[in-house]
């Protein structure tokens, strides 16, 4: 019976695979991967996972904002403020995410250089708020959609008549209501596209930039730690097994800061991917 | 004429965890006529599709006469039902195939067999605008063409082309079921004379079991007045809740004609202030409405609505009763259109503020005909009510009295933290009219109020509207159930709406 309930929830099903896989991880880097190496690998697995729940928060509140503010802007006849607002967001839309993301970056830098921002943890949050200006928009075009759907419907004209505010109508009744799982279906996503868009910027950063103001400055990510010389000589060493088949168990023992990084983004983003499906699925979104 | 003999039911259909229905006792008596009366969301069609078979599927668990759907399918009985019988389903466009089309339909399986195609066809269509449906025979049918009423027509051609092959072979004894849910929902009155019509002559000929699902009560008078013959031949039941427990039980016509034989409406109060007045030309959609004393059109007045009065509108469906109520609420914007409301001129050009700030909730309000749409399906009971602009924060006693006003006293505590979307379709529609009537406004306008209601439900609405009036209230009632108001306006407070 428990069984079948659980079957039925597939997304709980790949939280407990993420879980379980991220508990054997550890495990085995407890036992096998040097102590320096595993505080850098929490440490990045932390920062990674708190940026990206930062990013969701920020970009849930930034998207319902302004996904609502435009639609109460329009319906309210200031055209003015809706043009100037929709204006700046299709700016944002315009720039490509990696390259808003870096130029974000570019300002951080300068902040941490003037000494303006220190602190791993202020810096960690403005990282995210960086990432999250330019996904928020999925879910500011979410609300509006949601909105657009049920302002269709009968129920939207029936309240107003009975004097119901507009404001309490598409925020109460249409947003908490209506689409908190459609909500927290794009949070999912958006907590997915932070992962991997926080530790491809770190890479970026950690490979190319100088080493004044680098990985030492900014907190370790995932990215971060996957861009260090001993976590690209553990990939490198994959591709030994291609020549030399008997030396794959050396990669459990001996590569395993390397091995654990890219594990653990690439499980992290393929059980999120996964619980997102299955969350759509049971919830028929 | 023999008490005739009952086809009983148990019926038991659960979806999931939860149960939808469970009626020991359904009974239909063969070879009669039955017309089923009970509130919206009861379980008439459920059950109806269960008797006839049609529960054979993964949606639910269904349990009739102590044998599962796919067993019970199977048996003779339903099988001869099916290969005999007709199903007219409430909602047309679901019967339809999309991938045929309605000339195709028309004549599909056994249905080619029939010769009366023509005669049956030109009686369903008598009177409107397209005399012979045949442009509408090569038409596949899609979600918005043909309209509702033409759909449904052509539902009812096939149910009356399979009861004529029925006939012809003229063995009474082989087990059938006609069945018509709702089977004039989109149509007038008018038309749903017709059908009966067609109907009861098609009975006359040789007698079949059929079941006729409805809400209006004003059936019972048409066929008392125009087919007496088959006084004994329909029989009139009705499914209700008693204790919670469904049942099927009696309705004795008496009970709602008697009830009509005393109804008359209140006197109008000769003092009312005016409320609000509609200029009688009204331009919407590039057409022409025009509001007027007389069903033709030829005597235009203006719609005057005075405190303490209810006023009742009148057209055939489709002319755009309730376009006009929503222009009148400001939700919207035609190309003609003039009312006062209080001491202000409104129209086309008022801006939105006007009715945000001054009538929404405040001066006017309007409880909109489908109380499955108007109401948020994921609100509680209690939290229907929040949000309206009443002096003080509604409280759960305070919805709680509300309720009683059209809620049996432990249903409506029982029903306080349901979600809207668990509530039956009366119970819906109940709500949507409580919300609306808890209202301080000086006008209520009313879109089919006594929608998916019963008879005892409809009463209770009724005496509410004349407690509101009798508070001073204005009422604007739009309704199809013309007997019903009728007997609740008198002549000064009865307008129609003419195309």
């Amino acid at each position: 019976m428990k069984g079948e309930k659980l079957a039925a929830r597939p997304d709980l099903v790949w939280l407990l695979v993420w879980l379980a896989g991220m508990g054997v991880l550890l495990l085995w880097d407890l036992a096998f991967l040097n102590n320096p190496a595993l505080k850098r690998l929490l440490n990045a697995l932390f920062n990674t996972l708190a940026a990206g729940l930062t990013v969701v928060v920020l970009a849930l509140l930034l998207g319902w904002a302004c996904g609502a503010g435009l639609y109460l802007l329009e319906r309210r006849g200031r055209k003015g403020v809706y043009l100037t607002m929709t204006f700046l967001l299709n700016i944002v839309r315009s720039v490509p995410q990696i390259v808003g993301i870096l130029a974000g970056y570019i300002v951080l830098t300068l902040l941490i250089e003037r000494e303006v921002l220190v602190g791993s943890a202020a810096l960690l949050f403005w990282m995210s708020a960086i990432v999250a200006v330019f996904v928020f928009l999925d879910i500011a075009d979410l609300v509006r959609g949601r909105i657009a759907q049920f302002a269709a419907l009968d129920f939207y004209p029936a309240m107003l008549c009975c004097g119901v505010s507009e404001a309490r109508i598409v925020n109460v009744e249409i947003l908490w209501k209506n689409s908190r799982a459609h909500l927290l279906h794009a949070m999912i996503a958006v907590f997915g596209m932070a992962v991997f868009l926080q530790c491809s910027i770190d890479f970026i950063l950690s490979v190319g930039l100088s080493t004044e103001v680098s990985a030492s400055n900014f907190p370790a990510t995932l990215g971060g730690l996957l861009a260090t010389m001993d976590s690209k000589q553990d990939i490198l060493a994959v591709g030994t097994i291609l020549t030399d088949p008997a030396y794959t168990p050396q990669l459990f023992f001996r590569h395993l800061q390397g091995l654990s990084v890219a594990f653990a983004l690439i499980f992290t983003l393929l059980c999120i991917h996964t619980i997102t499906a299955g969350f759509v699925r049971r919830r028929r979104l | 004429m023999n008490s005739p003999r009952e086809l009983s039911f148990s019926i038991r259909i659960r979806a999931g965890n939860r149960t939808l229905v469970d009626i020991p006792d359904y009974s239909l008596p063969e070879r009669r006529l039955m017309i089923l009366f009970g509130e919206s969301g009861i379980g008439k069609s459920l059950i109806n599709r269960a008797v006839y078979g049609l529960l054979d599927g993964d949606e639910f668990q269904a349990t009739i006469n102590g044998q599962d759907a796919a067993s019970y399918t199977s048996t003779p009985w339903v099988r001869s039902v099916q290969e005999n019988g007709f199903f007219v389903f409430q909602e047309p466009s679901t019967h339809l195939y999309p991938l045929l089309t309605l000339g195709e339909q028309l004549r599909e399986g056994s249905l080619k067999d029939s010769v009366s195609e023509d005669a049956i066809l030109g009686e369903l269509w008598s009177g409107t605008p397209t005399a012979r449906p045949s442009s509408l025979l090569g038409v596949y049918p899609k979600p918005y063409r043909p309209s509702g009423g033409e759909k449904q027509r052509m539902l009812l051609a096939m149910a009356f082309k399979k009861i004529d092959l029925f006939l012809a072979r003229g063995e009474a004894e082989l087990p059938s079921l006609f069945l018509f849910d709702e089977p004039t929902g989109s149509l007038d009155n008018r038309f749903r004379d017709i059908v009966l019509s067609m109907l009861f002559d098609r009975y006359r000929r040789m007698a079949f079991t059929g079941v006729v699902v409805s809400h209006d009560y004003s059936l019972i008078s048409m066929i008392r007045k125009e087919h007496k013959d088959l006084a004994e031949a329909v029989v009139f039941r009705e499914l209700a809740l008693e204790k919670s427990a469904l049942v099927l039980r009696k309705f004795e016509p008496e009970t709602y004609l008697g009830w009509l034989s005393v109804q008359h409406p209140p006197p109008r109060s000769p003092g009312g202030r005016q409320i609000a007045r509609i200029e009688s030309d009204v331009g919407v959609f590039h057409r022409t409405l025009t509001i007027a004393r007389d069903r033709e059109g030829s005597v235009p007045a203006p719609l005057v609505l005075n405190q303490g009065a209810m006023t009742y509108l009148k057209a055939p469906s489709g002319t755009g009763k309730t376009t006009l109520a929503k222009m009148m609420i400001g939700l919207l914007r035609g190309e003609r259109f003039s009312m006062t409301l209080g001491g202000d001129t409104v129209g086309v050009g008022t801006r939105e503020e006007f009715w945000r700030k001054r009538v929404w909730g405040k001066s006017m309000t309007m409880v909109f005909q489908h109380a499955d749409e108007a109401l948020n399906p994921r609100s509680t009971v209690f939290d229907t009510f929040k949000g309206l602009p009443t002096e003080s924060m509604p409280t759960r006693d305070w919805v709680r009295r509300t309720l009683h006003e059209l809620f049996e006293p432990d249903m409506a505590d029982e029903i306080l933290e349901r979600e809207v979307s668990n509530l039956s379709g009366g119970q819906k529609q109940r709500l949507n009219l409580l919300r609306g009537l808890s209202l301080e406004t000086g006008l209520i306008i009313l879109d089919e109020p006594l929608n998916g209601l019963d008879f005892e439900s409809s009463i209770r609405v009724l005496d509410l509207l004349r407690e509101r009036q009798q508070r001073g209230n204005s009422i604007l009632v739009i309704s199809h159930n013309e007997e019903i108001f009728d007997s609740q306006v008198g002549d000064e407070g009865i307008y129609y709406l003419v195309q």
